[in-house]
């Protein structure tokens, strides 16, 4: 299997090294596995995420995601790999002047899809999370969980190799936690996406095989 | 409500900007024609005992056009009335020749003077006449006027540039979240940009096709006005079709620069 995310002495820090999260960090994460992230608030769970898609640069050692050496990767090369990551928000960062349908299609409209790809893919992905009837709303209009489907859609809409998950189910009601969990292991086992989820709690019940990594101390490792 | 009001912010110093710009085009061919009129209305007169051409003149100064010889018969009848015929040939045999020199420039005072030092060098040369004074007036009264509206462009455009800014502003706290959510799926500038820049083109339309509107309205109104007649031009030194396309070219310039200095201000900052 081929690694989608191999990290090798990885340290993460802000300030230009002042300030040092993620220390000597060795891991990798295969096509199609579900991992979660846990460990303490402040501890870099959100900082690995972002390193991951590219908004902070590894200070030391190498990261490598989807083939891209995250410390060399040029700007270009970036914009190309997040065309193919799929990538959830604690806040959900939805556009809120556009409707809920054309934000189901952002990465599509990106890409530069036609308009008919968009409406198919959009009307099947607002039936997987239940907001068909909400396709012509604004993001304002819907409730939290409501909004949180939303970005898992948009995540989905292009089929990513990799999905990103940053506290996905932390602001939700148990129904839409339901949907929002039933969605990325769908698109694991499913669609063979690696789909890496940072939380807080891994949920009770969870119907496929995962991986767990704990940070803590600056440490990256993983519970067997 | 909303949108015309932000198209309304960005149109204004637009205009005004291309105001600016009309007026800098106007006055340009204004003071051209005026300088013009000036330059055709002066001459040196010179006397000169020796016969002047233009070459010889030319060869002097070349801010000199050409030399006009004056009817020595009129100035002398002009000069002396009731005299008989034998007595005005004499006269003429004793006078020099008398000369109108044009320029081919409507020259600066210190030039005037530079000219005449040089024609008064010339053998035979006997009086020259600048008429420095008036002319001095004139030169004077035409570069206050050029510097006070130049003055006052420079303040239009300064003001019209804050305006933008201030506009800029505003589209960066309307526009940034969304150019922010767009990047972070991968989205290009051009595409982050897309809908700024939509909206800017329309409104450098728009503030084009407000200007030409304002400055046709102008031109009709002082149509046969006295001003044009004096600096011997007519209306149309208000509006030239080219400096529709002049405008066109000044506000895309504008847009382009505005949108992509707000896009790449809301481009995220990759933490190093």
């Amino acid at each position: 299997m081929a690694s989608v995310i191999k990290a090798q002495n990885l340290t993460l820090a802000y300030d230009k090294g002042k300030n040092v999260i993620i220390k000597n960090a060795t891991f990798s994460i295969e096509q199609g596995e579900f991992v979660f992230i846990t460990g303490p608030s402040g501890s870099g769970k959100s900082t690995l995420l972002k390193s991951m898609y590219g908004q902070l640069k590894p200070y030391d050692g190498t990261l490598i995601v989807g083939g891209y050496d995250m410390r060399k990767i040029k700007r270009s090369q970036l914009l190309q790999l997040r065309r193919n990551i799929g990538i959830v928000f604690q806040d959900y960062k939805l556009i809120n002047e556009w409707t809920v349908e054309k934000n189901v299609v952002l990465p599509l409209i990106i890409t530069g899809y036609s308009l008919d790809v968009q409406k198919v893919q959009a009307e099947k992905l607002l039936a997987h999370v239940k907001l068909s009837e909400q396709a012509h709303k604004y993001p304002l209009e819907l409730s939290g969980g409501e909004q949180q489907r939303v970005g898992v859609a948009r995540a989905l809409s292009k089929n990513p190799f990799l999905i990103l998950a940053d506290e996905p189910t932390g602001n939700l009601d148990e129904f839409s936690s339901g949907v929002v969990w039933d969605l990325l292991e769908n698109a694991c086992d499913q669609l063979n996406a690696t789909v890496l989820v940072v939380t807080h709690k891994i949920p009770t019940i969870f119907n496929i095989p995962y991986r767990h990594f704990i940070i803590e101390n600056g440490g990256v490792h993983e519970v067997h | 409500m909303k949108s015309i009001k932000d198209h309304i912010m960005f149109i204004l110093p637009l205009l005004a900007v291309l105001i600016g710009i009309e007026f800098i085009l106007i006055f340009g061919r204004v003071t051209k024609a005026y300088e013009e009129k000036l330059r055709s209305d002066y001459a040196i007169i010179v006397s000169s005992k020796k016969v002047l051409t233009t070459p010889y003149l030319r060869s002097i100064d070349s801010d000199i056009e050409s030399v006009e010889a004056m009817n020595k018969q009129k100035i002398a009848s002009e000069v002396v009335s009731n005299i008989g015929k034998e007595n005005v040939d004499t006269i003429l045999k004793e006078l020099p020749h008398f000369y109108r020199i044009h320029l081919a420039k409507y020259v600066t005072v210190k030039k005037l003077k530079e000219i005449e030092k040089e024609l008064k060098a010339i053998p035979g040369m006997v009086t020259v006449d600048t008429f420095g004074e008036s002319y001095e007036t004139k030169r004077s009264l035409f570069s206050v006027v050029t510097t006070l509206l130049n003055i006052f462009m420079t303040i239009l455009f300064l003001v019209s540039i804050l305006l933008i800014i201030k506009q800029m502003e505003v589209w960066q706290l309307a526009h940034k979240e969304r150019m922010q959510i767009m990047e972070i799926f991968g989205a290009p500038l051009m595409l982050r940009s897309g809908v700024l820049f939509k909206m800017a083109f329309v409104d450098a339309i728009i503030a084009a096709l407000l200007n030409l509107g304002i400055f046709l309205y102008v031109q009709s109104k002082l149509n046969n006005s006295l001003l044009f007649k004096y600096i011997h031009a007519d209306a149309s030194i208000f509006f030239h079709v080219k400096d529709f396309f002049i405008w066109l070219g000044v506000s895309f310039i504008i847009v382009i620069i505005s949108v992509l200095f707000v896009a790449f201000r809301a481009s995220e900052a990759i933490e190093e």
